[in-house]
């Protein structure tokens, strides 16, 4: 098939079909390669697979949101550019579970921290799933190319926020090494509202680069497009069929259906397997959907005696990893700026006049986070027709929080903070160092305890050698079917500790590299 | 007026100025509701069900309400009373709207446990306590053995707060100054150009 070229990337926006294009009630396509979602892999494997001259069909369940019409109101962009409306969670219901569900997926709403894949997991993901593949040697290249692409640099001294300051302080006085962020960030506006969508476009998501460079390619993107089932037979990946629905409405405008000998799962750790189970596809191993993940995390709000106006400045601008492999004890910390919603829910101060009165301190607050890496140890499947979340937090992994809370609570006191809250479900607080261990001590794991957050489902479709195992194999091509991908954090062995955002764009390039391979 | 009058009447016409598809499903709630005025939304908020509430029913309704009133006590502090918020026309709009109808009916059940609470150890519903009462029950499923307890406290209370908070005008007591994009005049830099 031959590919439209566009020569130009236009200045601003993406050329695309939403529901409210779509005037037949059938539409039916013919393409070298379908893609399923538009994030972080999607984008990367519509654009390489389309500069290749391959024709590209991008599937997208979202809407799409151009940046022009983000709010930078959290509770708006939760509503709009979420996943669930930002009600995503597990079954327990104390986690939730933040996902982008808009053109540009995830990348439109992270806070845009990038780490390489640590050489420790790469090493154990080969010793343990074969993946003798995936070096160090042969990822850093791919590194290199999307550190390149996607502006990825150091945060420059002014790239900082109030909280930072502090925190930095706290550090030093400690004798903690700080890490600097790196993010995929041109010439950042220093709003923090990178949670809400980045209105200047100076977040380098895939709604302004991989996706409009893959429609100057000639790929074709669809909004608003849920794909229901993905086609094979005799083995191969044969297309996908999908409904179009209208957004404001719910209601379904016209059947899809793709035909492609390529397609390319990338919906996410969360709509991926339960693509795949819904299809009948690629579970012979029984695995598609368990060994979830999450990277929980907790934050640690600090009420300091002046304000400190920690809500605008760089979302993220330093984080701890001394601490973060697992023999070291298995947690990052991360401050990161906070608007008044996110404050109003993160801890419990007591409810009627000590509530009012913490908020009416919100300008004296500044939280920390602790992410842990945690086990593999959830599922994501159906039930009742329902998609369910089934993950708890592991009593190993609980003890690695303890860890980590109690360093973050050491950090805050040395930056001055003159008493801590903790997201407990009852009124919980640290009035001075003295009190850590003694607090944190008597912390149990125990179900809706807690207030989790998590930005970092992974591992439900993971990558491997054996087959029997694992889901996809070395090169992102599921074991079962011929010419079906998965190019999301669903391929993860293990947890990373880190945010896996470069680690799925690294891998998306390489397994793109795959696909575009002369095929045997 | 007042400079906090003042800057609560300046953000409240923000929002009035701001279209309805800027809002989608959560601006909704807020546009409609910041029109009607402050006195318009507290007379609302006397009746059975506001205007603008057509998710939860009268006795969901009563419960939440009071919960607000629990939960977010402004009297006497700098806070945004509650009366010129449209708390209850955003949490049905925008929250409880949107959930999956399994969901949904989960809530709405757990509503109605949460109001039933308290009658083994107060003898009466959570609706019919007075202040002090309904705070110390809320406080005392949050910190419950019983997990569903926990949940419930911890998850009705964050559903009202998100409803109170997500109103720009709370922002300003507390001295945050929200989008700053546009005010600060950040230009787009567009999209990047294709990688050579």
């Amino acid at each position: 098939m031959t590919q439209k070229m566009i020569a130009q990337v236009p200045r601003h926006g993406l050329k695309l079909t939403q529901a409210a294009d779509v005037k037949q009630p059938s539409i039916h396509l013919a393409a070298d390669a379908v893609i399923v979602g538009s994030g972080a892999g999607g984008a990367i494997a519509a654009y390489e697979l389309a500069a290749k001259g391959k024709t590209v069909v991008v599937l997208e369940a979202g809407p799409y949101v151009p940046s022009e019409k983000f709010t930078e109101m959290l509770a708006i962009a939760m509503g709009t550019l979420y996943q669930d409306h930002g009600g995503q969670s597990n079954t327990e219901g104390d986690i939730s579970i933040l996902q982008g569900a808009c053109v540009g997926g995830s990348t439109v709403v992270n806070a845009a921290l990038c780490f390489r894949t640590p050489d420790y997991y790469l090493q154990q993901w080969a010793q343990e799933f074969g993946l003798t593949n995936l070096t160090p040697e042969v990822m850093a290249p791919y590194f290199d190319k999307v550190e390149a692409n996607l502006h990825i640099r150091q945060n420059a001294p002014h790239e900082t926020s109030p909280g930072a300051e502090l925190i930095n302080a706290g550090l030093k006085k400690l004798g903690i090494p700080p890490g600097i962020a790196k993010r995929n960030i041109k010439e950042c506006g220093l709003t923090g509202f990178c949670f809400a969508g980045c209105v200047s476009d100076r977040k380098q998501s895939m709604l302004v680069t991989y996706l409009p460079w893959a429609v100057a390619k000639g790929a074709q993107l669809f909004a608003d497009t849920r794909v229901t089932k993905v086609l094979a037979d005799e083995g191969n990946a044969r297309g996908v069929e999908a409904e179009v629905v209208d957004p404001a409405t719910g209601r379904k405008k016209a059947d899809l259906r793709i035909d492609a000998p390529i397609v390319v799962l990338a919906a996410g750790p969360v709509q991926t397997p339960l693509l795949l189970l819904k299809s009948g596809l690629a579970n012979s191993s029984g695995q598609v959907g368990k060994n979830f993940a999450c990277h929980p995390t907790m934050s640690l709000t600090a009420e300091f005696d002046k304000p400190v106006d920690d809500f605008h400045g760089a979302t993220h601008s330093l984080y701890v990893d001394k601490y973060t492999l697992p023999e070291e004890g298995g947690y990052l910390l991360l401050n990161a700026v906070q608007d008044p919603v996110e404050a109003s829910f993160q801890v419990e101060p007591g409810t009627g006049k000590p509530y009012v009165s913490y908020m009416s301190r919100y300008r004296n607050t500044i939280r920390l986070i602790t992410l842990i890496h945690d086990k593999n140890v959830g599922e994501v499947g159906w039930t009742d027709g329902a998609k369910a979340i089934r993950y708890t937090v592991d009593d190993a992994d609980f003890e690695s929080m303890k860890a980590g809370l109690k360093t973050n609570a050491r950090v805050l006191f040395a930056a001055g903070a003159k008493r801590i809250h903790l997201p407990t479900s009852h009124a919980l607080a640290i009035e001075g160092p003295a009190e850590i261990h003694r607090v944190i001590d008597g912390l149990r794991n125990e179900p809706s305890r807690y207030r989790y957050t998590s930005f970092h489902p992974q591992g439900t479709c993971r990558m491997g050698a054996d087959p029997a195992r694992t889901v996809v194999n070395p090169k992102g091509e599921t074991h079962d079917v011929r010419r079906l991908y998965v190019v999301d954090a669903s391929l993860l062995p293990t947890s990373i500790g880190y945010n896996p955002s470069e680690t799925v764009y690294a891998l998306a390039h390489y397994i793109a590299d795959q696909i575009n391979a002369p095929q045997a | 007026m007042s400079d906090l009058n003042r800057k609560v009447h300046e953000a409240l016409a923000q929002i009035g100025r701001m279209t309805r598809r800027d809002f989608i499903r959560f601006g909704a709630a807020v546009t409609s509701a910041a029109t009607l005025g402050s006195l318009g939304v507290a007379n609302a908020a006397l009746a059975a069900l506001p205007e603008g509430v057509h998710v939860m029913t009268e006795s969901e309704h009563a419960v939440f309400a009071r919960l607000l009133a629990v939960m977010l006590p402004t009297e006497g502090s700098r806070l945004v009373p509650t009366t010129q918020v449209p708390v209850m026309q955003t949490l049905d709009a925008a929250l409880l709207a949107t959930m999956p109808p399994h969901l949904l009916e989960g809530l709405k059940g757990g509503v109605k446990y949460f109001d039933e609470g308290p009658i083994p150890r107060y003898g009466k519903r959570f609706t019919e306590l007075d202040d002090a009462a309904a705070a110390r029950f809320c406080d005392e499923w949050a910190n419950a053995p019983e997990a569903p307890h926990r949940a419930l406290a911890m998850g009705l209370k964050k559903l009202v707060g998100l409803a109170y908070w997500a109103n720009p005008p709370t922002w300003v007591p507390l001295g945050y100054d929200g989008p700053v994009t546009r005010k600060w005049g950040l230009k787009s830099l567009g999209n990047a150009p294709m990688p050579k």
